[in-house]
């Protein structure tokens, strides 16, 4: 779909929506929190496309994430990622699905030997390289065509998560077991590639934000020792480094999945003026507003979540109820508050059910401390 | 310190030769700084005992504050005197430790010293204001007298982050 197939963005939305996102940030008082249910191919669905047009066309793909927002009425970001990212850089090969994102089908990194001879892309080499042509292109979209909602990110994940995009997770989990110091070596790899990576959008964009996390190094796979090791320790080294590279000033850590064993240790994880906290699980429910409150409200902005499955599977109602109780435990934040869904909106979630997440925003998420 | 000593270090001190390169000179003219600030921040430094020193003993880092700015100056001994390498200022005020007190066991140590203390400082997050709007950074800290400096390779983050809240609430 070409952009002249698309509705003019209503301005006065944009900018009260604009208005409604920096809050968090900027303490700049306005009516409501804002729902960001980090959309992605949810957008492709509204519009009767498919996963695979979503990720094989990113300047479309930009562009129905941006008419999404305005159709939902919430963060006006234009983004475009999938989770695998960086691994084709490295000689990966990856497969992309009819119904599902991008998935890696043969890995470059297959034996423990592999990893010592493995050599990180520079960030002239990254710039070059299948990522970023991509992760450009809907970015550029965005600069192009939806200005004001043009908010560059670098996906990164955490350093456990760009090296299970190089060798199998499989393989991966078990060298943790028997050979802990090649995983070591892996993940300082990794940690470089996160460095470089960064450097290649904030010199082509200038300010803009990392994603990072823990999606891979969770409680349900992971110790927490080996979480500490493998995971949080080197990406805390990694951000300073991004940021003393000259990226940010934007964190994101995206803690998906269950961390009831290791969501603390990220209070002290290095921070900027403009870093957010989400975590996704508590156990099996999903992570109470409050809690996260109690933990990093005094320290960044804090994204609530709904969870994901109940996103995709529950009724509008449930969905309603969900974001309602973790809005009214978490609206009024000390530095910020923002609620949406525990990982990126599946696909096929009924449209019903984000748009039940906006109702309850409207209805819940009045502020009351301005 | 005996009367003689303090007035031996004082004239000392205000004695001091302080050189700036020609290309120092430009980065503080970028940075709108003036040498003469600059030199003060150092004699008040060398005076008070109060600043960083890297660990291998070649740089010095001291500040000066007042309500709308921190100016640094980062600076080593060179023939008796001392040379300017650097210098830089930002307006957001670095008020105490994020969450109320620093985590000195997860934290990184730094590759400065507080001289004061003559302890290792550490890499902290710590609370800065600007606009009436409170965030962190992260920063150097002395984890004894919780004195904080911003290394100079976190002036692009801060000044960013300046930069768009003075867009937002300015």
């Amino acid at each position: 779909m070409p952009a002249e197939d698309f509705a003019p963005i209503n301005s006065e939305w944009l900018e009260k929506a604009g208005n409604l996102w920096t809050t968090p940030f900027v303490d700049k008082p306005s009516e409501r929190v804002i729902v960001d249910p980090i959309l992605l191919s949810h957008a492709a669905a509204l519009f009767k496309k498919t996963p695979k047009y979503f990720w094989e066309n990113p300047d479309e793909a930009a562009r129905m994430v941006c008419q999404a927002c305005e159709l939902y009425d919430i963060t006006p970001v234009g983004h475009y990622l999938w989770a695998d990212y960086w691994g084709q850089d490295y000689g990966a090969e990856i497969k992309i699905q009819e119904t599902s994102p991008p998935a890696i089908t043969k890995y470059p990194i297959k034996e423990p030997e592999d990893i010592d001879k493995f050599e990180v892309k520079s960030p002239e080499e990254l710039k070059e390289g299948p990522t970023f042509k991509d992760h450009f292109k809907a970015l550029d979209t965005v600069l192009e065509e939806y200005p004001q909602m043009f908010a560059p990110i670098t996906q990164l994940a955490g350093p456990m998560e760009v090296a299970t995009n190089w060798a199998g997770i499989e393989d991966v989990f078990m060298w943790m077991i028997t050979e802990p110091e090649i995983v070591d070596k892996l993940i300082v790899k990794a940690t470089e590639h996160m460095v470089n990576a960064c450097k290649v959008t904030a010199e082509k964009y200038g300010a803009n934000v990392m994603i990072t996390g823990s999606v891979v190094a969770s409680g349900d796979l992971l110790e927490r020792e080996q979480i500490k090791r493998f995971s949080y320790e080197p990406q805390c080294k990694a951000v300073k480094n991004v940021l003393k590279a000259g990226a940010g000033p934007g964190i994101y850590y995206h803690l998906c999945g269950n961390h009831t064993n290791s969501f603390d240790m990220w209070k002290d994880a290095p921070m900027s003026p403009f870093t957010v906290v989400q975590v996704g699980n508590d156990g099996k429910n999903v992570f109470p507003s409050s809690k996260l409150v109690e933990h990093f409200g005094d320290r960044c902005t804090c994204f609530g979540v709904v969870d994901t499955k109940l996103i995709d599977r529950g009724t509008p109602r449930q969905v309603y109820d969900q974001t309602a109780e973790q809005l009214q435990a978490g609206k009024d934040s000390p530095r910020g508050f923002i609620i949406g869904s525990s990982c990126e909106c599946p696909t096929y979630a009924p449209p019903a059910n984000v748009h039940a997440m906006v109702k309850a925003a409207k209805d819940y998420g009045k502020y009351e401390k301005f | 310190m005996d009367i003689k000593k303090l007035i031996s270090k004082i004239s000392k001190v205000y004695s001091m030769d302080i050189k700036i390169s020609e290309e120092v000179a430009n980065l503080l003219k970028d940075n709108g700084l003036k040498a003469e600030e600059m030199e003060k921040v150092i004699k008040d430094a060398e005076e008070s005992g109060k600043k960083l020193e890297s660990k291998d003993g070649s740089k010095c880092l001291a500040k000066a504050e007042d309500d709308n700015l921190t100016c640094y100056a980062l600076y080593s001994a060179s023939n008796g005197g001392f040379s300017l390498d650097s210098g830089y200022a930002h307006k957001m005020k670095m008020v105490g430790p994020t969450g109320g007190e620093f985590n000195v066991e997860a934290a990184d140590e730094a590759d400065w010293i507080c001289k004061k203390c003559n302890e290792n400082a550490i890499e902290a997050n710590v609370d800065m204001t600007y606009l009436g709007v409170t965030r962190p950074g992260n920063a150097i800290v002395c984890p004894k007298c919780g004195d904080m400096y911003l290394g100079e390779d976190m002036v692009p983050t801060i000044k960013g982050a300046e930069g768009i809240l003075e867009e937002k609430r300015g």
